[in-house]
């Protein structure tokens, strides 16, 4: 999305799934930003009850430990607090923005309490099946969800499982290569076409 | 396709180890084709948080709301050349054509300018590392002009850096104050209906006042919080004279072993040693 340069709603027919609530969600978020980033923490709270469900809930599906996600929960949010005038609407949107930095933090988490946890490869490889469909259980079938799940859906099996565990499982590609008994090329290649074909599902514009 | 393409997925799932990162990053800036799928693979991972939405414990809100007091928003990010940097300033006023960005933001699509993609979707280590830089040139500016300059941007540089542990530093506190298996959070109203909270954990030896939104104690005057032990007279707590508006929080340490009740008086000196009003909160404990 790149709201500084992009064409206004009358000039340019928008296409693909990007309705008009949804642009306006979007735009909403920007607003929101943009407010906090000159110091209004009313526009940062607004923000924090529109995002903290998908925010918290990415980390803690990474994490798997309340209390860890908590903690990189509320980390997350005054980065996100300190960086706000720095988040630039022509490089993507907020809730991305917002989601690359928590997912990122959830990773560097896990990584650095491997050794604490359970989280070695012999419990991962046992888990990998609970792993890929623990995520579709027990969603709440709203239109989101069901769009983002059937665009999941379009992906074979492989593909689906290799970006699950990556996402969600917070693995590396080597380590998703071990666990899925795949050489290390082929994983790659399966995460990102199963990126290409959930960005082409859910008709996901720059 | 070279090898180094294939790896855009698993940079974006962040699924690199350190070095294929950095060598993937190196790459990054050279080549437009990743820099936007690392875009269009970003805002595609976005919605696969939608799959596993989950509301954070309520005390969450209120923990994030205070540490961000704290914590001053970095200015914009200045570059070279303000004038050809589409920065957030061009988002205040979404109008199109109202304030036309130049040329360079327009066809972003055929052109994306992919240094500045890196920070897309990594702004705090990409941040933090030019932060660095740019500091380290300035310190070894100062060092070249004089030596009590450079003593003095050090003193700056580790000034800001201790404030910046500070804040994590009471970040932690909370959430181990939150944490603690006896903490207790007391709520309670304030005179005009707002709602304060004592949390206090006697095992820590410490307690947090919490307000959001209190209300003007009135000209001149303050809020304080005291800590009144078993038998004698309140204590004023350190640091405890605090204004109206919020959120805020006030911390107490020690002294909570034989403090049998906590409370908040309106006062008009702010160094007083002893309560002057009645409590516009209080707590027993």
């Amino acid at each position: 999305m790149n709201i500084s340069a992009a064409p206004g709603p009358g000039d340019t027919p928008r296409t693909g799934h990007r309705a008009t609530g949804r642009d306006a969600e979007s735009d909403h978020l920007i607003d929101l930003i943009t407010r906090a980033s000159r110091g209004h923490e009313d526009a940062f709270a607004e923000l924090y009850d529109l995002t903290s469900t998908r925010i918290y809930g990415l980390i803690l599906r990474v994490l798997r430990s309340a209390d860890h996600s908590a903690e990189v929960t509320q980390e997350v949010y005054v980065e996100i607090w300190r960086q706000s005038a720095r988040y630039d609407s022509s490089k993507g949107s907020v809730l991305a923005w917002m989601t690359t930095m928590a997912h990122r933090r959830a990773v560097d988490r896990v990584r650095s309490v491997t050794s604490e946890t359970a989280r070695d490869e012999k419990y991962a490889s046992r888990t990998v099946d609970r792993e890929v469909d623990h995520v579709w259980d027990g969603v709440e079938q709203r239109l989101d969800v069901e769009r983002v799940r059937k665009g999941m859906g379009s992906l074979t099996a492989i593909q689906r499982e290799a970006l699950t565990l990556a996402y969600f499982g917070g693995y590396t590609q080597s380590q998703v290569a071990q666990l899925l008994k795949l050489p290390l090329g082929t994983v790659k290649t399966r995460i990102r076409d199963g990126l290409i074909g959930l960005r082409d599902a859910l008709g996901v514009e720059a | 396709m070279s090898e180094i393409h294939g790896a855009v997925g698993s940079y974006v799932a962040n699924a690199l180890d350190p070095d294929e990162r950095s060598e993937f990053q190196r790459h990054l800036e050279a080549c437009p084709t990743c820099s936007r799928e690392v875009q269009e693979f970003g805002e595609t991972a976005a919605e696969l948080s939608t799959l596993v939405q989950e509301p954070p414990p309520p005390m969450l809100r209120a923990t994030v709301l205070t540490s961000i007091q704290r914590v001053r928003p970095l200015p914009p990010l200045s570059t070279e050349d303000p004038q050809t940097a589409p920065g957030p300033r061009s988002i205040a006023d979404p109008t199109p054509g109202a304030e036309k960005p130049p040329a360079r933001t327009a066809p972003q699509a055929a052109a994306p300018t992919p240094a500045e993609h890196g920070t897309a979707t990594e702004p705090v280590d990409e941040l933090a590392l030019r932060r660095q830089r740019r500091t380290a040139r300035l310190l070894a500016l100062a060092v070249a002009a004089t030596v009590v300059v450079a003593l003095a941007m050090g003193g700056w540089v580790l000034n800001l850096r201790q404030q910046r542990q500070a804040q994590v530093a009471d970040a932690a506190a909370q959430t181990q104050l939150l944490a603690a298996p006896d903490a207790k959070v007391y709520a309670k109203s304030m005179p005009d209906g707002t709602h304060v909270s004592f949390v206090v954990s006697k095992s820590l030896d410490k307690a947090m006042f919490v307000g959001a939104n209190l209300a003007d104690p009135g000209n001149d005057l303050v809020y304080k919080l005291w800590r009144i032990p078993s038998g004698t007279k309140p204590v004023p707590v350190p640091d405890n004279a605090f204004d109206g508006g919020g959120p805020r929080q006030v911390w107490l340490q020690g002294g909570l072993e034989d403090a049998v009740a906590l409370a908040v008086t309106v006062e008009k000196d702010p160094n007083t040693p002893e309560p002057t009003t009645d409590p516009v909160a209080a707590v027993t404990l």
